[in-house]
Protein backbone atom coordinates (compact mmCIF):
# COMPACT_ATOMS: atom_id res chain seq x y z
CA UNK A 1 0.00 0.00 0.00
CA UNK A 2 2.49 2.28 1.17
CA UNK A 3 4.79 1.39 -2.21
CA UNK A 4 2.03 2.58 -4.47
CA UNK A 5 1.65 5.65 -2.46
CA UNK A 6 5.10 6.27 -3.33
CA UNK A 7 5.23 5.35 -6.54
CA UNK A 8 1.98 7.89 -7.36
CA UNK A 9 3.61 10.54 -5.72
CA UNK A 10 6.83 10.44 -7.10
CA UNK A 11 5.24 10.35 -10.75
CA UNK A 12 3.00 13.67 -9.67
CA UNK A 13 6.41 14.95 -8.69
CA UNK A 14 8.25 13.96 -12.00
CA UNK A 15 4.86 15.66 -14.17
CA UNK A 16 5.35 18.84 -12.01
CA UNK A 17 9.16 19.19 -12.81
CA UNK A 18 9.35 17.93 -16.10
CA UNK A 19 6.24 20.41 -17.06
CA UNK A 20 7.26 23.31 -14.95
CA UNK A 21 8.84 25.29 -17.92
CA UNK A 22 7.10 24.28 -20.68
CA UNK A 23 3.54 23.66 -20.30
CA UNK A 24 2.48 21.79 -23.69
CA UNK A 25 5.61 19.77 -24.38
CA UNK A 26 5.60 16.07 -22.87
CA UNK A 27 8.23 15.18 -24.98
CA UNK A 28 10.67 14.42 -22.09
CA UNK A 29 8.13 13.08 -19.78
CA UNK A 30 7.48 10.77 -22.58
CA UNK A 31 11.30 9.30 -22.61
CA UNK A 32 11.41 8.80 -19.06
CA UNK A 33 8.58 6.61 -19.42
CA UNK A 34 9.77 5.01 -22.41
CA UNK A 35 13.69 4.34 -21.03
CA UNK A 36 11.59 3.11 -17.80
CA UNK A 37 9.44 0.65 -19.88
CA UNK A 38 12.66 -0.25 -22.19
CA UNK A 39 14.30 -1.72 -18.85
CA UNK A 40 11.79 -2.91 -16.67
CA UNK A 41 10.94 -5.30 -19.33
CA UNK A 42 14.09 -7.08 -18.87
CA UNK A 43 13.10 -8.06 -15.05
CA UNK A 44 9.43 -8.79 -15.92
CA UNK A 45 9.71 -11.03 -18.71
CA UNK A 46 12.31 -13.06 -17.59
CA UNK A 47 10.57 -16.02 -16.99
CA UNK A 48 8.05 -15.60 -19.94
CA UNK A 49 8.30 -18.07 -23.07
CA UNK A 50 8.90 -16.08 -25.97
CA UNK A 51 5.40 -14.13 -27.45
CA UNK A 52 3.78 -16.10 -30.30
CA UNK A 53 3.15 -12.96 -31.63
CA UNK A 54 2.08 -9.40 -31.37
CA UNK A 55 -1.40 -9.94 -30.12
CA UNK A 56 -0.02 -12.35 -27.58
CA UNK A 57 2.46 -9.45 -26.79
CA UNK A 58 0.14 -7.12 -26.36
CA UNK A 59 -2.27 -9.73 -24.20
CA UNK A 60 0.67 -9.78 -21.77
CA UNK A 61 0.78 -5.83 -21.36
CA UNK A 62 -2.92 -5.78 -20.69
CA UNK A 63 -2.80 -8.54 -17.89
CA UNK A 64 0.86 -8.90 -16.26
CA UNK A 65 2.81 -5.88 -17.17
CA UNK A 66 -0.21 -3.99 -16.19
CA UNK A 67 -1.03 -5.65 -12.93
CA UNK A 68 2.32 -5.39 -11.94
CA UNK A 69 2.45 -1.66 -12.24
CA UNK A 70 -0.77 -0.72 -11.86
CA UNK A 71 -2.44 -3.20 -9.23
CA UNK A 72 -4.70 -4.25 -12.05
CA UNK A 73 -5.26 -5.78 -15.47
CA UNK A 74 -6.46 -3.66 -18.52
CA UNK A 75 -10.55 -3.36 -18.90
CA UNK A 76 -10.99 -3.63 -22.54
CA UNK A 77 -8.51 -4.91 -25.46
CA UNK A 78 -9.36 -3.83 -29.11
CA UNK A 79 -7.43 -4.49 -32.12
CA UNK A 80 -8.21 -4.33 -36.36
CA UNK A 81 -5.85 -7.15 -36.71
CA UNK A 82 -3.74 -4.31 -38.58
CA UNK A 83 -1.59 -3.12 -36.42
CA UNK A 84 -4.15 -1.16 -34.62
CA UNK A 85 -4.68 -1.72 -30.69
CA UNK A 86 -7.26 0.21 -28.24
CA UNK A 87 -6.05 -0.53 -24.45
CA UNK A 88 -8.78 1.13 -21.69
CA UNK A 89 -8.36 1.59 -18.43
CA UNK A 90 -11.73 2.64 -16.18
CA UNK A 91 -9.87 3.57 -13.47
CA UNK A 92 -6.48 4.88 -14.38
CA UNK A 93 -4.27 5.16 -11.27
CA UNK A 94 -2.99 8.70 -12.02
CA UNK A 95 -6.45 9.72 -12.75
CA UNK A 96 -8.26 8.40 -9.86
CA UNK A 97 -7.30 10.52 -7.39
CA UNK A 98 -8.01 13.16 -9.80
CA UNK A 99 -11.79 13.86 -10.74
CA UNK A 100 -14.31 11.70 -11.57
CA UNK A 101 -15.91 13.79 -14.24
CA UNK A 102 -15.07 16.62 -16.70
CA UNK A 103 -13.45 18.76 -13.83
CA UNK A 104 -9.33 19.03 -14.38
CA UNK A 105 -10.03 17.59 -18.04
CA UNK A 106 -6.81 19.93 -19.58
CA UNK A 107 -4.69 18.40 -16.91
CA UNK A 108 -5.34 14.96 -18.20
CA UNK A 109 -2.84 15.09 -20.52
CA UNK A 110 0.35 15.20 -18.25
CA UNK A 111 -0.62 12.34 -16.16
CA UNK A 112 -1.09 9.48 -18.89
CA UNK A 113 1.98 10.81 -20.30
CA UNK A 114 4.62 9.05 -18.74
CA UNK A 115 2.27 5.61 -19.43
CA UNK A 116 2.40 6.03 -23.00
CA UNK A 117 6.03 6.34 -23.36
CA UNK A 118 6.27 3.03 -20.84
CA UNK A 119 4.21 1.06 -23.11
CA UNK A 120 5.92 2.16 -25.95
CA UNK A 121 9.28 1.64 -24.19
CA UNK A 122 8.04 -1.94 -23.33
CA UNK A 123 7.12 -2.92 -26.57
CA UNK A 124 10.58 -1.50 -28.03
CA UNK A 125 12.30 -3.45 -26.05
CA UNK A 126 10.19 -6.59 -27.26
CA UNK A 127 10.60 -5.95 -31.05
CA UNK A 128 7.25 -4.12 -31.68
CA UNK A 129 8.21 -0.59 -32.99
CA UNK A 130 4.90 1.42 -32.13
CA UNK A 131 3.38 5.16 -31.58
CA UNK A 132 1.33 4.99 -28.33
CA UNK A 133 -1.60 7.97 -27.65
CA UNK A 134 -3.51 8.29 -25.27
CA UNK A 135 -7.55 9.95 -24.88
CA UNK A 136 -9.01 10.63 -21.60
CA UNK A 137 -13.00 11.97 -22.39
CA UNK A 138 -14.30 11.54 -18.82
CA UNK A 139 -11.90 10.43 -15.75
CA UNK A 140 -10.50 8.24 -14.51
CA UNK A 141 -11.05 6.73 -17.74
CA UNK A 142 -7.97 6.52 -20.25
CA UNK A 143 -7.83 4.84 -23.57
CA UNK A 144 -4.27 4.04 -24.82
CA UNK A 145 -4.00 3.77 -28.70
CA UNK A 146 -1.16 1.60 -30.08
CA UNK A 147 -0.18 1.55 -33.77
CA UNK A 148 2.44 -0.71 -34.94
CA UNK A 149 4.61 1.04 -36.89
CA UNK A 150 4.97 -0.91 -40.12
CA UNK A 151 8.67 -0.72 -42.02
CA UNK B 1 -28.51 11.73 15.28
CA UNK B 2 -27.27 14.18 13.42
CA UNK B 3 -24.05 16.02 11.51
CA UNK B 4 -24.56 19.41 10.99
CA UNK B 5 -21.59 21.40 9.90
CA UNK B 6 -17.56 20.57 9.42
CA UNK B 7 -14.80 22.67 9.15
CA UNK B 8 -11.28 21.90 7.81
CA UNK B 9 -8.46 24.02 8.86
CA UNK B 10 -4.54 24.48 7.76
CA UNK B 11 -2.38 24.27 10.77
CA UNK B 12 -2.20 28.50 9.77
CA UNK B 13 -5.87 28.47 10.14
CA UNK B 14 -6.98 28.57 6.58
CA UNK B 15 -10.11 27.55 6.04
CA UNK B 16 -9.67 24.51 3.39
CA UNK B 17 -13.20 23.24 2.97
CA UNK B 18 -16.35 23.64 4.65
CA UNK B 19 -19.34 21.48 4.91
CA UNK B 20 -22.87 22.06 5.73
CA UNK B 21 -25.83 19.42 6.11
CA UNK B 22 -28.28 19.87 8.92
CA UNK B 23 -27.96 23.86 10.21
CA UNK B 24 -31.30 25.35 10.80
CA UNK B 25 -29.83 28.62 12.62
CA UNK B 26 -27.23 30.73 10.22
CA UNK B 27 -24.44 32.85 11.93
CA UNK B 28 -25.83 35.79 9.93
CA UNK B 29 -21.90 36.74 9.01
CA UNK B 30 -19.99 35.59 5.81
CA UNK B 31 -18.23 32.06 5.86
CA UNK B 32 -14.96 33.70 6.07
CA UNK B 33 -15.61 35.93 9.05
CA UNK B 34 -17.31 32.55 10.68
CA UNK B 35 -14.09 30.62 9.99
CA UNK B 36 -11.85 33.07 11.36
CA UNK B 37 -14.15 32.83 14.61
CA UNK B 38 -14.11 29.63 15.00
CA UNK B 39 -10.33 29.35 14.50
CA UNK B 40 -9.41 31.82 16.78
CA UNK B 41 -12.16 29.97 19.50
CA UNK B 42 -10.25 26.92 19.01
CA UNK B 43 -7.09 28.37 18.95
CA UNK B 44 -7.83 29.73 22.57
CA UNK B 45 -9.38 26.73 23.84
CA UNK B 46 -6.62 24.41 23.13
CA UNK B 47 -4.23 26.81 25.05
CA UNK B 48 -6.05 27.13 27.77
CA UNK B 49 -7.10 23.39 27.86
CA UNK B 50 -2.99 22.90 27.97
CA UNK B 51 -2.63 25.54 30.92
CA UNK B 52 -5.02 24.97 32.73
CA UNK B 53 -4.92 20.92 32.81
CA UNK B 54 -3.56 19.58 36.26
CA UNK B 55 -1.61 16.77 34.34
CA UNK B 56 0.35 16.73 31.09
CA UNK B 57 -2.58 15.21 28.57
CA UNK B 58 -2.05 13.68 25.71
CA UNK B 59 -5.21 14.37 23.65
CA UNK B 60 -5.58 17.84 24.73
CA UNK B 61 -8.69 19.11 23.54
CA UNK B 62 -11.30 17.32 22.37
CA UNK B 63 -14.60 18.18 22.36
CA UNK B 64 -16.94 20.34 24.02
CA UNK B 65 -20.60 20.16 24.72
CA UNK B 66 -24.01 22.35 24.98
CA UNK B 67 -27.29 21.27 25.73
CA UNK B 68 -28.30 21.56 21.75
CA UNK B 69 -25.01 20.40 19.67
CA UNK B 70 -21.49 18.98 20.34
CA UNK B 71 -18.48 20.31 18.22
CA UNK B 72 -16.01 17.41 17.92
CA UNK B 73 -11.84 18.81 17.58
CA UNK B 74 -9.58 16.39 15.68
CA UNK B 75 -5.68 17.54 15.14
CA UNK B 76 -3.67 15.66 12.95
CA UNK B 77 0.33 15.58 13.85
CA UNK B 78 1.04 17.19 10.59
CA UNK B 79 -2.00 19.74 11.60
CA UNK B 80 -5.36 19.86 9.51
CA UNK B 81 -7.73 20.37 12.28
CA UNK B 82 -11.15 18.59 11.83
CA UNK B 83 -13.72 19.95 13.74
CA UNK B 84 -17.80 18.79 13.56
CA UNK B 85 -20.56 20.20 15.25
CA UNK B 86 -22.96 17.02 15.42
CA UNK B 87 -25.97 16.74 18.00
CA UNK B 88 -25.49 15.35 21.60
CA UNK B 89 -26.38 12.08 21.50
CA UNK B 90 -23.89 11.02 19.00
CA UNK B 91 -20.34 8.67 20.15
CA UNK B 92 -17.42 7.60 18.81
CA UNK B 93 -17.17 10.97 16.71
CA UNK B 94 -13.16 11.20 16.98
CA UNK B 95 -12.78 7.57 15.40
CA UNK B 96 -15.16 8.69 12.66
CA UNK B 97 -13.13 12.01 12.11
CA UNK B 98 -9.82 9.95 12.37
CA UNK B 99 -11.69 7.58 9.53
CA UNK B 100 -12.58 10.84 7.19
CA UNK B 101 -8.99 12.32 7.71
CA UNK B 102 -7.62 9.09 6.37
CA UNK B 103 -9.90 7.34 3.50
CA UNK B 104 -11.30 11.11 2.46
CA UNK B 105 -8.93 13.58 2.81
CA UNK B 106 -5.92 11.43 2.39
CA UNK B 107 -6.86 9.93 -0.76
CA UNK B 108 -8.61 12.63 -2.48
CA UNK B 109 -7.21 16.05 -1.33
CA UNK B 110 -3.25 15.08 -0.35
CA UNK B 111 -3.01 12.32 -3.63
CA UNK B 112 -4.67 14.61 -5.84
CA UNK B 113 -1.58 16.00 -7.89
CA UNK B 114 -3.03 19.52 -8.30
CA UNK B 115 -4.24 20.25 -5.22
CA UNK B 116 -1.42 22.53 -3.65
CA UNK B 117 -2.46 23.52 -0.30
CA UNK B 118 -5.23 26.04 -1.02
CA UNK B 119 -8.96 25.70 -0.22
CA UNK B 120 -9.91 22.56 -1.89
CA UNK B 121 -12.03 22.46 -5.31
CA UNK B 122 -11.98 19.09 -6.22
CA UNK B 123 -15.65 17.95 -7.19
CA UNK B 124 -14.23 14.59 -6.26
CA UNK B 125 -13.19 15.45 -3.00
CA UNK B 126 -16.32 17.08 -2.21
CA UNK B 127 -18.66 14.27 -3.61
CA UNK B 128 -16.65 11.58 -1.59
CA UNK B 129 -16.87 13.93 1.80
CA UNK B 130 -20.45 14.24 1.18
CA UNK B 131 -21.38 10.29 0.69
CA UNK B 132 -18.95 9.81 3.66
CA UNK B 133 -20.85 12.17 5.59
CA UNK B 134 -24.25 10.48 4.60
CA UNK B 135 -23.16 6.80 4.77
CA UNK B 136 -22.21 7.50 8.67
CA UNK B 137 -23.97 6.16 11.40
CA UNK B 138 -24.30 9.66 12.78
CA UNK B 139 -26.02 11.03 10.20
CA UNK B 140 -29.06 9.06 10.15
Amino acid sequence: MLVETVFELLHSELVAYTTENKENDLSTLEYLGYSTGYRLIERLTREYPRFKDELDTMKFICTDFWTSIYKKQIDNLRTNHQGIYVLQDNSFRFLNNLSNGSQYLEYAPKFVAFTCGLVRGSLANLGINSTVTAEVHSMPTCKFHIQVNRT
Amino acid sequence: MTIHNLYIFDKYGTLLHYGEWNRIKQSGITKEEEAKLMYGMLFSIKSFVNKISPTDSKDGFLYYKTNKYALHYYETPSGIRFVINTDTASTSVKEFLQQYYSKVWVEYVVKNPLWNGAPVTSDLFKQKSDEFIKQSVMFA
